[in-house]
């Protein structure tokens, strides 16, 4: 009861957890029978978004400032930002639609991971106090998200092998689906080349240095590097989708570390730096 | 050679080389510098040939703007290490910036070293700090000339950074309390200055500090603040709120001196002007920064435009395994 009082944004959360758990749930049922039920999928989906907004809004007006400072904020942020970003893509490319299958869990599971950290905040540094914040986070999360949509393809060529390929007969064949993710991967590194950037013009008007390889600076170089190898790699060797699919996953994985692992080992964003 | 210098495949190896020089680099500040220098410039070289000879890159305009962006950077990153300078200087609260007090932490092997011609007055500042000295804005008031050399008033912070001549300085937590004192010799001049106590409230239990006047004998120094240090509740650093006594020890002697107040010591008498306060400032020196900024912004551009001109195009692509957006049953468009 306490831990209400102290952050009145928990109830909001825990509803929009349970009701991504719900939109998953419906659009595993929905492409398992082969009637995916696009419409409830999201009308719920939205319905998720609308209470991780209202949760983000009553916390920033407990806190004084954005979602922007240590895991619990950045995996309340990310529950947004993921949700937007697909809630897009299911809206205007319906050939992803059974992409849901495997979203919509990976998208849960950060949900149910922010269910156990403590909803702690602390006071936003002064060099939060920037457009450039913005810029960089809404570039980081647009890039996540991006590359969440071609993860979603990946796993879908994936599971084609698997005893779940009726689910998918509906959907292109592989050759189709590999070359939209890696469309959609050249999209991410637009996306990801901004982030840096405006994460370089921050860092420089923050700590006066662009670029100085700290833990969160080199992970997500390395990402970006990754995933221009990957794009290189398939223009000079014959790549089948599924090897294609396991790059996806390969340069998300990296990702995933950069933004939910460097920040979990080193507290706050950039270590030390603040 | 050509072919091999341009192939792709050389860029792979350039890039898992770069990868591995990153990681072998990174939390190694001593690192030797070849680890990254080296696969950069065999992947510019690389560039260099792949966008003389391939097709692929040099019909595409967007790629082609994407990959000379690439090599823009690399290009003005370097030149930006040979020309950088970092350092930090504390500047004394109604003083001017003295370049010889300037310590270099380091700097390209081509700086023009041209802070000699920086010229700027510190004036007051505040810092504004929460609970447990959680240390939040810096407001750093300095005269500085402007564009056409008149002394103007302006606020530098941690992330506004006062330029001048190229060099952008930043103020730091590094900054404290700064006595002024002038030193009565019984023959000949006096002379005025400031001695910088040691960072505060980093220091707070030990403000001391000491100093040797000319033909006197050494001089050791304490100040005791008035208001003790606050780290329960918020509070701002402000000279106007702090004042104190400075106790000056020499020869076996103490004494407590309140500003204006003097004390007759060995060789002369010294007098305890006022109490003042230093800054310290980062300074950092990189002539490509809004050049790398463009290159960087216009490359992604390129990149943006590769994607979009994709997009639209039904042809094949031209390693020709798929058909892209449109294969995916009009995905775009429905
Ligand atoms: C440094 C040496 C590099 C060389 C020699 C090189 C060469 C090439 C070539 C020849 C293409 C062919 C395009 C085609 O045939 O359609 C290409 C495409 C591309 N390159 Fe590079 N590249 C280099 C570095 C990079 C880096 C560091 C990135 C960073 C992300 C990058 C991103 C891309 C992208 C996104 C494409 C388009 C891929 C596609 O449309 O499928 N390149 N590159």
């Amino acid at each position: 009861m306490n831990a209400l009082a102290r952050a009145p944004e928990l109830p909001w959360i825990w509803m929009a957890v349970a009701a991504y758990a719900v939109t998953a749930g419906v659009a595993v049922a929905g492409v398992a029978r082969g009637q995916q039920r696009e419409k409830v999928v999201l009308g719920m989906l939205l319905t998720a978004l609308v209470l991780v907004s209202v949760g983000i809004a009553a916390r920033w007006a407990r806190t004084g400032h954005g979602p922007f400072l240590n895991m619990f904020e950045i995996l309340l942020s990310n529950l947004f930002s993921l949700g937007v970003v697909y809630a897009f893509a299911y809206w205007r490319l319906p050939v992803l639609r059974p992409t849901s299958v495997v979203v919509l869990p990976v998208i849960l599971l950060l949900g149910l991971w922010l269910l156990v950290l403590r909803p702690a905040g602390g006071p936003l540094p002064p060099t939060y106090d920037t457009p450039w914040l913005w810029a960089h986070v809404a570039m980081g999360k647009v890039f996540l998200g991006t590359c969440l949509l071609a993860v979603g393809l990946a796993g879908v060529m994936w599971l084609r092998r698997t005893r779940l390929s009726a689910w998918f007969r509906d959907m292109p064949p592989d050759v189709s689906l590999d070359a939209l993710a890696w469309r959609i991967m050249t999209l991410a590194l637009v996306f990801e080349s901004l982030m840096l950037i405006a994460g370089a013009v921050w860092a420089q008007g923050a700590w006066g240095r662009y670029w100085a390889w700290d833990p969160l600076e080199t992970w997500a170089f390395v990402t970006w590097l990754a995933l221009a190898a990957a794009l290189h790699l398939r223009l000079s060797y014959p790549i089948s989708p599924r090897l294609g699919a396991l790059m996806i996953l390969g340069v998300f994985v990296l990702a995933f570390l950069t933004f939910f692992g460097v920040p979990f080992v080193s507290m706050a964003p950039h270590k030390g730096m603040i | 050679m050509l072919r091999l210098l341009s192939s792709v495949r050389l860029t792979l190896v350039g890039m898992a080389l770069l990868c591995a020089g990153v990681l072998l680099s990174y939390n190694r500040p001593a690192a030797p510098l070849w680890w990254l220098v080296a696969p950069l410039g065999l992947l510019a070289v690389n560039l260099l040939a792949a966008i003389a000879v391939n097709p692929g890159i040099n019909r595409q305009g967007g790629l082609l703007v994407f990959h000379l962006a690439l090599l823009g950077i690399v290009v003005l990153a370097a030149v930006g290490r040979l020309v950088h300078l970092d350092g930090v200087v504390e500047v004394t609260e109604d003083s001017a910036f003295l370049p010889g007090d300037v310590q270099v932490l380091a700097k390209g092997p081509l700086h023009p070293m041209g802070f000699s011609k920086v010229f700027f007055v510190q004036g007051p500042f505040t810092v504004d700090y929460g609970p447990e000295l959680s240390r939040s804005t810096t407001r750093s008031q300095v005269l500085a000339p402007d564009g056409a050399g008149r002394l103007v008033p302006m606020v530098v912070g941690d992330d506004h950074p006062l330029i001048l001549h190229g060099y952008r300085f930043y103020t730091s937590s590094n900054k404290g309390f700064a006595p002024l004192l002038t030193w009565i010799p019984e023959h000949g001049k006096p002379v005025t200055g400031a001695i910088h106590m040691p960072s505060y409230p980093l220091f707070d239990w030990k403000q001391d500090n000491r100093w040797t006047p000319p033909g006197g004998a050494e001089i050791r120094f304490w100040l005791r603040l008035k208001t003790p240090l606050r780290a329960d509740a918020a509070w701002t650093m402000d000279r106007k709120d702090s004042s104190g006594v400075l106790i000056v020890s020499s020869g076996g002697r103490r004494i407590e001196l309140k500003p204006g107040q003097t004390a007759r010591l060995e060789g002369g008498s010294l007098r305890f002007d006022e109490l003042r306060t230093w800054m310290g400032y980062k300074i950092f020196y990189d002539p490509t920064l809004p050049w790398l900024f463009v290159v960087a912004v216009a490359g992604v551009g390129g990149l943006a435009w590769h994607f979009w001109r994709r997009l639209g195009s039904s042809g094949p692509e031209r390693t020709g395994r798929a058909a892209g957006f449109s294969a995916g049953h009009g995905a775009l468009h429905t």
